[in-house]
């Protein structure tokens, strides 16, 4: 299992160093070496198109990321705690609730690309004609909107499997601690503060851990909704490397910003581990 | 007094997030429902449904083709996958070896590889096979089912794990004694006990190869093309048919919900396992 994803792994890594294109393609393995051409190109040479459109994803997927993982862990949570306490109807909503997340990213591209529409989609339908919240139409598939066309699905989405993952955490924790606040005098809020969250906390450090992973490396949503090439304003990284390794064979270069994705991947976790090293170790 | 209207009031809360939820899914399967002039006029008609858009958008692109290769691959690819988790979660769970630790820690990372980086020299491989070798991977079922497999047998390890760890050792103990090898108390009493887990673990694998476009995209061509592919062809050369766009979505997303809802239990019991073990 490990060799399945080594092989395929170096592979990638050696491509980098390699000059393939178009012309070179028909060669396969045999690819010119062109040494650290490829990173050059991109991180530095301020001429090379590629460089622009680089830094424009990765500041792209940076806000994409940032808003798609925050919406995720904080909707989750909050909805989580929602679903813990007694209600009629407990479990039919717990399992509803779970059904945005088995829609497949590929149609909530198609869904909400459709909802968006400005013309006749169901959003601006609600926004603009049926309550006047907005005097006119805006514009989502299209310029500054368009990233938050992509990032509202994607925390929709999202948010069901943070919800019962959290929710899980919550029902496992012992209720005599919040009894004991409780007679002690504490709020929910308080007990909230000083009991639940310190104890989801590992829970939240693996969510946090994997979202910004999925996040990072979104690929479907943008690319089904707006197309193999998003825009300037919601370019992601995966887009723009699929895009340029396979529209437009530039595989090196392809190859070389999946490295330096993999990297930054790689620096999030050091970090991440870091952070939460105390959770880990408690559980 | 107060405490009771609290309550009513988080009650109504949960409910109301219930629909806001819900609300596009509904909103899919109403607009599936209605023709596509309609939607395009924003002409909504909400009480005079008509399936006309499923069976016109059935016969304008060859949905059933790409139906049927994604039941097969997905099928394939998450049976192989949970056969290879229940062998490998059960030695990580029962045998203290050198390098469990590493392996444990290699099913996290290989999560951390982009598809990207994995994909252009898997690419590469498959096309250098079709022009070199008579091994047809490009554009086959087998060779995405392939792809698949290696991709979801990490997750579905760390799922079958948990499985296999809930199960008490003493069963297989007791078994051995009676006379079964190590192999026989695995599948006849081991693999049933474990059956719950075998089944969301399939599920979780399928639901995630029904998900992935990125390299089914890159893959495959013609034969093998799966539903997302269909719809992204369909985008390109129908954009206006919104209607049969959304019954595309309607029928692409029966399958997995089924799926979900027939197996749910124990589906969340193991996407919850990590949760409660921390």
């Amino acid at each position: 299992m490990v060799l399945v994803h080594l092989i395929p792994t170096t592979g990638g890594i050696l491509l980098s160093f390699k000059r393939l294109n178009t012309f070179t393609f028909s060669r396969l393995f045999d690819a010119p070496w062109s040494g650290l051409e490829n990173y050059r190109g991109i991180l530095f040479d301020t001429a090379n198109p590629l460089h622009d459109g680089f830094f424009g994803a990765v500041q792209n997927t940076f806000v994409y990321t940032f808003w798609t993982v925050g919406g995720t862990i904080v909707g989750g949570l909050a909805i989580a705690l929602l679903l813990n306490r007694p209600m009629r109807g407990q479990r039919l909503v717990r399992t509803l609730m779970l059904t945005p997340w088995i829609v497949p990213s590929f149609v909530v591209a198609v869904l909400w690309g459709f909802m968006w529409q400005s013309d006749v989609g169901i959003v601006n339908k609600i926004l603009v004609d049926y309550t006047g919240l907005l005097g006119e139409r805006p514009i989502w598939l299209l310029g500054e909107n368009s990233m938050w066309a992509i990032v509202i699905p994607s925390i929709w989405r999202g948010l069901p499997f943070a919800m019962i993952f959290f929710l899980a955490g919550l029902q496992a924790m012992p209720q005599e601690l919040h009894e004991a606040a409780a007679i002690d005098g504490a709020g929910p809020l308080r007990r909230f503060r000083y009991i639940t969250l310190p104890l989801l906390r590992p829970l939240i450090a693996v969510q946090l851990l994997f979202c910004v992973i999925y996040a990072a490396y979104q690929f479907a949503i943008p690319y089904i909704m707006l197309g193999s090439n998003p825009g300037p304003d919601a370019d992601l990284m995966m887009t723009l490397i699929v895009r340029q390794s396979f529209s437009n064979n530039l595989f090196g270069f392809g190859a070389a910003a999946s490295v330096l994705l993999t990297l930054a991947m790689c620096v999030w976790v050091a970090v991440w581990y870091r952070a939460f090293k105390r959770d880990l170790e408690a559980t | 007094m107060s405490a009771r209207l609290v309550n009513r009031g988080l009650d109504a809360l949960t409910w109301l997030v219930l629909a806001l939820m819900l609300s596009p899914i509904l909103w899919l399967v109403l607009s599936s429902l209605q023709t596509d002039g309609q939607l395009s006029r924003g002409a909504y008609d909400l009480l005079s449904p008509t399936f006309d858009a499923f069976t016109r958008m059935w016969q304008s692109v060859d949905f059933e083709r790409y139906l049927l290769n994604s039941l097969i691959i997905c099928t394939a690819a998450a049976l192989c996958a949970t056969a290879f988790a229940a062998c490998a979660g059960y030695a990580l769970a029962r045998f203290q070896f050198r390098g469990g630790k590493a392996l444990s820690l290699g099913v996290v990372g290989t999560q951390l590889i982009p598809g990207s980086l994995f994909l252009l020299p898997v690419f590469m491989g498959f096309v250098w096979l079709k022009q070199n070798t008579p091994i047809a991977l490009f554009d086959t079922h087998l060779g995405m089912v392939l792809v698949y497999t290696a991709f979801f047998t990490p997750v579905a390890i760390y799922f079958m794990r948990y499985f296999f760890i809930a199960i008490p050792r003493d069963l297989e103990e007791a078994a051995m004694v009676d006379g079964c090898n190590r192999f026989g108390a695995f599948v006849k009493i081991v693999l049933p006990a474990a059956a719950p887990g075998l089944v969301a673990t399939f599920v979780y694998a399928f639901l995630f190869a029904w998900d992935e476009l990125l390299f089914v995209a890159a893959l495959t061509q013609e034969n093998a093309e799966t539903i997302p592919i269909g719809i992204r062809n369909f985008i390109g050369n129908y954009q206006e048919r919104t209607a049969q766009l959304m019954a595309a979505g309607v029928v692409s997303t029966l399958p997995v919900l089924i799926a979900f809802f027939a197996t749910q239990r124990w589906l969340v019991k193991g996407i919850t396992a990590g949760a409660v073990k921390g």
